[in-house]
């Protein structure tokens, strides 16, 4: 009765949202010839530049995007890139304790680092060259502060991106310095015992120098009790894990623009205190933690021959350094110590042209020597190795990408990237798409794409000398294959509708295995698994500032081998996000829902099935060149939980209920 | 799901009511071309052609567009507005034959391979040249939009607009990226 009752109410409310739709998409255009140009410069189209390496139109690009700007991140309250990738269609995060697991199209492995995104930084790559790892929580290396907007391309990008972009790419675009024309400083306060503090300078000189300085720090008590069920028992503190989930953070970014040339630099230092006892460690010690320390230098050339030619060219050195400190109980009460060190240096060139009619070509060709991969882990006293591995190696690859105007409404995109890998040999990925324009606001587009993963150094090497994890050396790149049909259809000039069938086969998927001979974590090309599903998105936005999603993604992942989902995979997801002005042009309400169906764990139990509110009140200008904003996260203190990993006791790790933020940034 | 629909409909329903009760939705956001030819629209405010370009004082400015045309409706806001005396006038050519009599030449990208013999017409004609390709000012177009950050921007070729015979206000140059050959 109580479900009656509920779906008329919500069939009702949806009605009336239409309606309200309807009545707000008033036919009078604003009259732009009324504008003077420096007005008519401040006003923005959208674009997309990772889908293609240049920048073009979403309705053109060889994938389904979806673009979250500046203005989102400040008014739905946005954390972290995880709280940002949270709220895109098709997308979910787990979270736990000390990572954030990216999920998409019903995947997200467990103990897999985000391997199957790439993510980018101002089109630089960030995954790491030991674990490949992508880093989407406090631990990510820009502030989201300093974000002009993220630009997530679904579907696998390795035929022009090469290995990680499995899943899809992930692009940070950074602010600029003329963003800033001054000094920027921000302070905010948050449940936990949360407080961070940002000082940015940036401006764009005379001279044509452009020049933006960052630097943020970031300090957390998190939860002071956190209870776990699987240690209930007195001898584990009866299952409380007391001051153990600190988290703290400092991190620097510059960038340096003239004429040309683009030189940015960017550092962050992550330490978390573990407080799941994962990996079999002491249970409520703060002592178990992990830091992950990134850094990198790009150089970038981009010139411009006129003639719609375009050369790109950059050079880069990345540094990663992760420390995992972790207390065991041998006994005696000993500290392990694992450790990576990753160094890497690479280039690439790139060549846009259109010197055929009809046919913009982008040749490309990159190198990367990972000149350090190197793994150890010991115990400190008394002292013992258990693991002292140390590599290198290099990856050659050549693309090719031909934007063919077939007619004035057909394009054909066809791209391919042959990568060579000093490991393992050659893989070679093909993409192929289809846009097809038959009227003004209607666009189809096909899409085919293969892509493949690497197997990374910690999947190939990591043995601790049968503490956890063993090694597999003999690891081939898994390899997937995707068919995607979408379709945008644009209603009048606020409405836009994506609508979107995929189906994805991954063979030779790495997966993490218990051999029941030793009981030891190893990695092996086991897994075939099948994804399918559809994804619906209705977005508006209005000039008034209102604007808003909602989506619906169903999705359906099996192993090929057992006819079983995967876990941490759910079938329905579901989101709404709106952004309301409350006082024109000064404050604005922003509200966001996530809905996540129940996922099976990794011991065949479910986690149920959970519904998230966060509120945001955001205002700018009340007080000149000061921004304010609140945030209740979790508004309505939902219990639920995220699944656990291999390395977890816990087969379901809750996760935090109501908090709150506020925040202030003043401009001087 | 149906667990959560309670909260869920009771959620949505309070948003509905905040927006109908908060949201003044006045005006709707415009498309990249409707931009673009409000722009048009206000260079041909800026832009000086020299007397032989009109037949009287009070005859038409004429804007066509070669190749495909970009625009559909949106050129349809400045069709008739008036400019100083004058009213502009959009239409659409098929053929550079077609040229001569237009004041502002809008090059759509499809054209890219043609651009050396429409170049050849409007050099010395008076002719105010538009376009919204790469490269295309630096390959002698007067005016060429970009897209920067998401917005729009122009570049001017002064050496081709001097050839032209047109006098730019310099209002418009300062707000410019000035490219030259």
């Amino acid at each position: 009765m109580k479900i009656k009752v509920s779906l008329l109410f919500l069939i009702f409310t949806m009605l009336t949202i239409v309606v309200y739709a309807e009545e707000i998409k008033s036919p009078t255009s604003p009259d732009l010839t009324q504008l003077g140009i420096e007005e008519l410069m401040e006003i923005e189209v959208a674009t997309v530049y990772g889908a293609s390496k240049y920048e073009q139109k979403v309705t053109e690009a060889p994938s389904s995007v979806t673009v979250i700007t500046a203005e989102e991140i400040r008014k739905y309250g946005y954390r972290t890139l995880a709280d940002i990738l949270r709220s895109v269609r098709g997308f979910y995060v787990t979270y736990d304790r000390n990572y954030n697991y990216l999920g998409s199209r019903g995947f997200s492995r467990p103990g897999d680092y985000n391997t199957r995104f790439l993510l980018l930084v101002d089109g630089h790559r960030i995954n790491d060259n030991v674990y490949d790892g992508a880093y989407f929580g406090t631990e990510f290396i820009i502030d989201v502060d300093l974000i002009e907007r993220v630009e997530i391309i679904r579907g696998p990008g390795s035929s022009l991106y090469g290995t990680n972009a499995f899943f899809g790419v992930i692009n940070i675009i950074t602010k600029q310095g003329r963003d800033f024309k001054g000094t920027e400083i921000s302070g905010e306060a948050g449940s936990f015992d949360t407080y961070k503090g940002r000082l940015s300078y940036g401006n764009k000189f005379q001279n044509g120098l452009e020049i933006l300085l960052s630097g943020s720090l970031y300090d957390s008590k998190g939860q002071r009790h956190l209870f776990f069920k699987e240690f209930d028992d007195p001898a584990t503190n009866n299952g409380v894990a007391e001051n153990a989930d600190d988290d703290q953070y400092n991190s620097f970014f510059t960038k340096l623009s003239f004429h040309d040339f683009t030189l940015q630099a960017a550092y962050v230092s992550r330490e978390k205190v573990i407080p799941t006892g994962s990996w079999d460690t002491v249970f409520n010690n703060p002592r178990t933690r992990t830091t992950d320390e990134l850094s990198y230098i790009d150089l970038n050339y981009n010139y411009d021959f006129g003639r719609q030619t375009n050369i790109q060219a950059r050079v880069y050195y990345d540094q990663y350094y992760y420390k995992g400190d972790y207390l065991y109980d041998y006994p005696p009460v000993t500290l392990n110590k694992d450790r990576a060190w990753g160094d890497w240096w690479g280039g690439e060139l790139k060549l846009t042209t259109k010197v055929v009619e009809k046919h913009l070509l982008t040749l490309g060709a990159e190198y990367r020597d990972n000149f350090r991969q190197d793994q150890s882990n010991y115990d400190e006293d008394p002292f013992c190795l258990y693991l002292e591995d140390t590599r290198d190696s290099t990856i050659l690859a050549f693309y090719l990408q031909d934007e063919f105007k077939i007619l004035k409404n057909l394009i054909l995109n066809a791209g391919l990237r042959h990568d060579h890998y000093s490991t393992f040999g050659g893989t070679t990925n093909p993409r192929l798409a289809l846009i097809f324009t038959p009227f003004e606001k209607t666009i189809f587009k096909l899409l085919y794409g293969e892509a493949f993963r690497a197997p990374n150094a910690y999947e190939l090497y990591y043995d601790d000398g049968g503490i956890s994890t063993k090694s597999n050396p003999d690891l081939n790149p898994e390899t997937i294959k995707t068919y995607e049909l979408s379709l945008e259809q644009y209603l009048g000039n606020n409405l836009h509708i994506s609508a979107s069938g995929f189906y994805y086969k991954i063979n030779d998927l790495i997966s993490q295995q218990i051999d029941p001979v030793d009981n030891l974590i190893m990695f092996n090309n086991v897994e075939d698994v099948e994804a399918k599903g559809f994804e619906l998105e209705l977005d508006g936005r209005w000039d008034s500032g209102l604007r808003g999603r909602i989506s619906y993604t169903y999705q359906e992942t099996e192993n090929r081998q057992t006819g079983e989902i995967l876990t941490s995979s759910p079938k329905h997801l579901a989101k709404l996000n709106i952004i309301v002005p409350v006082l024109k042009e000064k404050v604005f309400l922003g509200i966001e829902t996530q809905y996540v169906s129940k996922v099976k764990t990794l011991e065949g139990n479910y986690a149920s099935d959970y519904f998230l509110a966060n509120l945001t009140l955001f205002s700018q200008n009340l007080l000149k060149s000061l921004e304010t904003s609140a945030t209740v996260y979790n508004l309505f203190d939902e219990k639920y939980g995220n699944t656990g990993s291999e390395e977890h006791a816990q087969d379901i790790i809750e996760q935090d209920g109501r908090s709150f933020r506020i925040k202030l940034t003043y401009k001087f | 799901m149906f667990k959560h629909l309670y909260k869920v409909s009771l959620f949505v329903f309070s948003i509905t009511l905040i927006i109908s009760l908060c949201a003044d939705a006045e005006q709707v956001k415009p498309g990249e071309y409707e931009v673009k030819a409000a722009f048009i629209y206000n260079f041909a405010k800026f832009i000086e052609w020299p007397d032989d370009s009109f037949l009287d004082k009070s005859s038409s400015i004429t804007m066509c567009v070669i190749g495909d045309d970009p625009f559909g409706r949106s050129i349809d806001s400045i069709h008739d507005k008036p400019v100083k005396e004058k009213k502009l006038k959009v239409k659409h050519i098929q053929s550079v034959k077609d040229i001569k009599g237009c004041h502002i030449l809008f090059i759509s990208g499809s054209e890219a391979k043609n651009l050396p013999q429409i170049l050849k017409i409007t050099e010395g004609a008076g002719i105010l040249t538009i376009g919204d390709t790469g490269g295309f000012a630096y390959s002698g177009v007067i005016i060429n939009f970009y897209l920067e950050q998401n917005k729009v921007n122009f570049e001017i070729n002064t050496k081709a607009a001097k050839r032209a015979r047109l006098q730019i206000s310099s209002k418009l140059l300062k707000l410019a990226r000035i490219v030259g050959e």
